[in-house]
């Protein structure tokens, strides 16, 4: 196609005469040389993008699809552009004057587009270059994959994709070049002459651009990776390399705190890189203080009240069991749930987030040490080394990379921050909405739902006022049940005594100490436990009642009325009194016998002797332990119960009603008692 | 047989009728699985209720944390945000101490004073059980003078340990009946007593609830976009996240 635009132009500039106007037609020609080659060059790389794209890509199916996606990038989107590009490059050809200048104006119009697209694709390159470099270790694929390409594209020769991969990037760059030289031949008083070198210098940027975004991205990788290395891993990298990189910085870092030298004050940075820290901050104390009110929730959610429900059937109480339940299994659950899910998780995605500029901002203050001390060796010795000169650059371009992303990173932050607080607040809401509900169900069916809240709780404070008192009469109740009382032991020779007081007092009378008492005035007793007593006085001559006037049957004396026990005696005798219904002094020492003891009696009854008796009189008789007799009669001649004519072995006469007892089973008669 | 050893301790006959052994066990079981439960209960109130105001404490520190942040200085609309949220939860926490206090006052309290009265009772238990033990050794040994021979000294110990045995017995029976009495009673009495402590928890909840649901809804109104489900929140999170990560300076995992 070139050759036939040339034969044309040709044979137009033989028709013009002049040496001026010859090398004016010669720069024209040079001019629309230029711009056809830029339209051809155009065609032939467009063709061979889509080659590669589609022909070659299809063909390498047994790659795996993520190195197809490294090796050829965004190709896709690059081939886009640039059909677009050409086609509208192709419209220009008909306007023939307007030719050059609306080709100057469609790359100002394409510049944006291209510098985005072809981008992404050079800081991919060196990735997709080390890809090729791999499968050109493995004899059997790199065959395969020649194989393919001298099919489809027999000029690539050896070196195969490589070859391929690489022409993306040298059309881009080749751009400024192709425009330069129309530039060149362009009449500077021309119309299109401004247009295209805003074009030329639009080109560059965009190569510049494209540059510094793959240089950025490489530094931003290779710092921004949090490397989860273990301390012997850490060891191992310490060399004297790293060492000496550390020493240095150290000393320079020092020399800066001493002010021996000059510290780069990046005000914009300073600033920057303290706002980051407030939204660290703020990401970090949100998240552990959302983690303990989550672990306090898990708390509260574990404790289940509602299931003990006292066994109460009916009523509130089963209410509040139901309402406690439904609330844990719904509406806490549900708030739970949402809250992990919407406040938790975005926090942890934040905080992992901060730990990549974290860790650039870190790596820039180390190499702006380097940097520093850099400069000062420019300043002294005027050149630096070239991997002194690489060690400024990483400098400049994690400054760079830094102070152009770290306020956008800032922003989003914090609006990420604000929406999570707001959805906070409204998890919030929904909580109180849904436990209100059900709670408002469960109050609309309690006795006192009518009754205003003060009211209320008035009425609950008398309640619980009535209901304590009568807890207070129950436990009374039950503290009033009390041990046992202690039967205490005879001692040895007091069945004598007791019958002695028994004789003289009456049963009644007769008490027991419960435990051993020591007297401590001159009428007080000393009395073992056991000790039977007669009671004289139950209180002493002052009045107190509780010192009471006793006889031990030989002694008087007082004793604290709180260790006597009333002795139990026979309560036969008691109730034989009480048949008979009298009750007089029973301080009568001799019966008075009737004349003539007749036979009345109303009731014979089997009665034994309980303890011996012996007969001080003619009207009474003996007694043994044991003895069965008769009762003749239950009182004597003047009617006092205390003594009873009483028919035993054969004899008749009086013995104490209170040595008598009934028979509980049978007995035996004719048994003899030793005496 | 007089050689025979004799243990004493045991009595022939059973004294107490297994029904009313088995009506006092029902009793004092039931009376016994109460305690257990008042005891429980109690306890879990208070841990709910602790962990209640623990819970209102953090969502506290949300807010004054975040507003001791400098970032609250420069934004304003990030200050009058975390203020007015400062705000919420401080009345929330205010509105919450109400809530537990009512409640120790209705329902914890009152547990732990009906819980009280059960060291009396199990005393009271005790003394009968006693009381029992003593009637059956003094039963044993009234029987065990019985099957002797009855010679005057036998008979006179036979007398004697009848009367030891019979005031035993009445003590015995007088315990037995009196709890069996008052065990039901008291049983009975937790149905009226309880009733206005739950009332008053149901209520309680529903109070606290009200201001809950008007503060934050008054927040969400003046702060957030309402009607958004969660899907699109999730979206929205996923969006904001993409962002970032689109960030050169954001790390790739």
């Amino acid at each position: 196609m070139a050759k036939h635009g040339a034969d044309e132009l040709s044979c137009r500039s033989g028709s013009l005469d002049g040496e001026g106007r010859a090398s004016e037609d010669r720069s024209l020609l040079r001019q629309r040389l230029a711009v056809q080659e830029l339209i051809d060059t155009e065609v032939s790389y467009l063709h061979m993008l889509q080659l590669c794209a589609s022909d070659i890509r299809s063909r390498l199916q047994q790659l795996p699809q993520g190195d197809l996606d490294v090796l050829f990038s965004n190709i896709d989107d690059i081939i886009k552009v640039n059909s677009r590009f050409l086609h509208d490059l192709q419209e220009t050809a008909s306007k023939k004057e307007e030719q050059v200048r609306l080709v100057g104006n469609l790359f100002l119009e394409f510049q944006e587009e291209l510098e985005q697209v072809y981008k992404v694709y050079c800081a991919s390159y060196d990735q997709a270059l080390l890809l090729v470099d791999t499968y050109r270790k493995e004899p059997e694929l790199q065959r395969h994959i020649q194989g393919i390409i001298e099919a489809v594209v027999p000029q690539a020769g050896s070196s195969g994709l490589s070859f391929l991969l690489v022409i993306p990037l040298q059309r881009i760059t080749r751009y400024p070049l192709l425009l330069q030289k129309i530039l060149e031949n362009t009449v500077p008083d021309a119309s299109a002459y401004p247009v295209l070198q805003r074009a030329v210098s639009a080109l560059q940027d965009v190569n510049t651009n494209i540059n510094e975004y793959k240089m950025r991205k490489e530094v931003a990788s290779k710092y921004t990776k949090v490397e989860q290395l273990t301390l012997r891993e850490r060891l191992a990298r310490i060399n004297t390399h790293t060492l000496s990189k550390k020493t240095t910085r150290l000393s320079q870092l020092l020399k800066q705190e001493a002010g021996l030298i000059p510290r780069t004050e990046d005000k914009e940075f300073d600033d920057l890189e303290e706002r980051f820290q407030w939204v660290s901050l703020c990401v970090t104390e949100l998240k552990n203080n959302v983690a303990a009110y989550l672990d306090n929730l898990q708390t509260f959610l574990c404790f289940r009240p509602h299931e003990y429900s006292l066994d109460i059937p009916e009523g509130p109480a089963v209410q509040y069991c139901n309402l406690a339940r439904d609330l844990q299994l719904e509406a806490f659950l549900t708030f739970k749930q949402r809250l992990e899910g919407l406040v938790w998780q975005p926090l942890c995605s934040l905080a992992k987030a901060l730990l990549g500029p974290q860790n650039l901002i870190k790596k820039r203050l180390d190499k702006l040490l380097d940097f520093e001390r850099l400069e000062e060796k420019l300043l002294e010795v005027g050149s630096v080394t070239y991997q002194e000169e690489a060690a400024r650059h990483t400098y400049q371009a994690l400054n760079s990379l830094l102070v152009a992303e770290l306020p956008q990173f800032n922003q989003l932050v914090v609006q990420w921050l604000g929406q999570i607080l707001r959805t906070f607040v409204t998890l919030q809401r929904d909580l109180a909405k849904q436990v209100l509900q059900r709670a408002e169900g469960s109050m609309a069916q309690l006795p006192h739902h009518h009754v205003p809240e003060p009211a209320f709780r008035k009425l609950v404070e008398d309640a619980l006022g009535r209901t304590s008192n009568q807890l207070r009469s129950f436990q009374e109740t039950f503290e009033k049940v009390l041990p046992p009382p202690t039967t205490q032991p005879l001692l040895p020779g007091s069945e004598r005594q007791a019958q002695a007081l028994l004789s003289r007092y009456g049963p009644g009378k007769l008490y027991q100490a419960t435990s051993n008492i020591s007297g401590t005035g001159t009428l007080d007793l000393t009395l073992p436990r056991g000790q039977i007593v007669a009671l004289l006085q139950n209180k002493d001559t002052k009045g107190n009642s509780s010192r009471w006037l006793v006889d031990t049957g030989g002694h008087r004396g007082y004793v604290p009325a709180g260790k006597l026990q009333l002795y139990h005696v026979v309560p036969s005798a008691e109730e034989l009194r009480r048949q008979v219904g009298l009750n007089k002094d029973p301080r009568c020492l001799t019966p008075e016998p009737s004349p003539a003891p007749a036979p009345s009696i109303p009731t014979v009854n089997q009665v034994i002797a309980v303890y011996p008796f012996v007969a001080r009189s003619s009207h009474e008789v003996s007694l043994q332990a044991g003895q069965p007799v008769t009762i003749l009669e239950a009182q004597d001649k003047k009617g006092n119960p205390e003594w009873s004519l009483v028919e035993v072995n054969g004899q008749r006469g009086y013995v104490p009603s209170g040595f008598l007892a009934r028979a509980q089973s049978p007995v035996l008669w004719g048994w003899n008692l030793p005496s | 047989m007089s050689w025979i050893p004799f243990k004493i301790g045991q009595p022939k006959k059973q004294i107490v009728p297994k029904t009313v052994e088995r009506d006092f066990e029902r009793e004092y079981g039931k009376l016994q699985q109460l305690e257990e439960q008042t005891r429980k209960l109690q306890k879990d109130m208070k841990k709910s209720t602790d962990a209640d105001l623990a819970m209102s404490k953090s969502a506290v520190k949300i807010s004054l944390d975040l507003l001791s942040n400098p970032l609250c200085e420069q934004d304003q609309d990030l200050l009058s945000m975390v203020t007015a949220l400062d705000t919420a939860m401080k009345r929330m926490d205010a509105f919450n101490q109400e809530k537990v206090n009512q409640i120790q006052k209705t329902v914890i309290e009152p547990l732990k004073k009906f819980g009280s009265v059960f060291p009396s009772l199990n005393m009271a238990v005790k003394r009968r059980e006693q009381a029992l033990q003593d009637y059956r050794r003094l039963q044993a040994k009234v029987e065990k003078y019985e099957e002797k021979e009855k010679t005057g000294p036998v008979l006179a110990k036979l007398h004697q340990a009848r009367e030891e045995l019979r005031p035993v017995r009445e003590d015995f029976e007088a315990k037995n009946r009196q709890l069996l009495e008052e065990m039901p009673r008291f049983y009975g009495s937790r149905l009226d007593y309880f009733q206005p402590s739950f009332e008053s928890l149901i209520r309680a909840q529903v109070v606290y609830y009200s201001e809950m649901h008007k503060i934050f809804g008054d927040l969400t109104q003046q702060l957030d976009q309402p009607g958004h489900s969660d899907e699109q929140r999730e979206r929205e999170n996923e969006a904001k996240l993409s962002e970032l990560r689109a960030l050169s300076i954001v790390a790739d995992d």
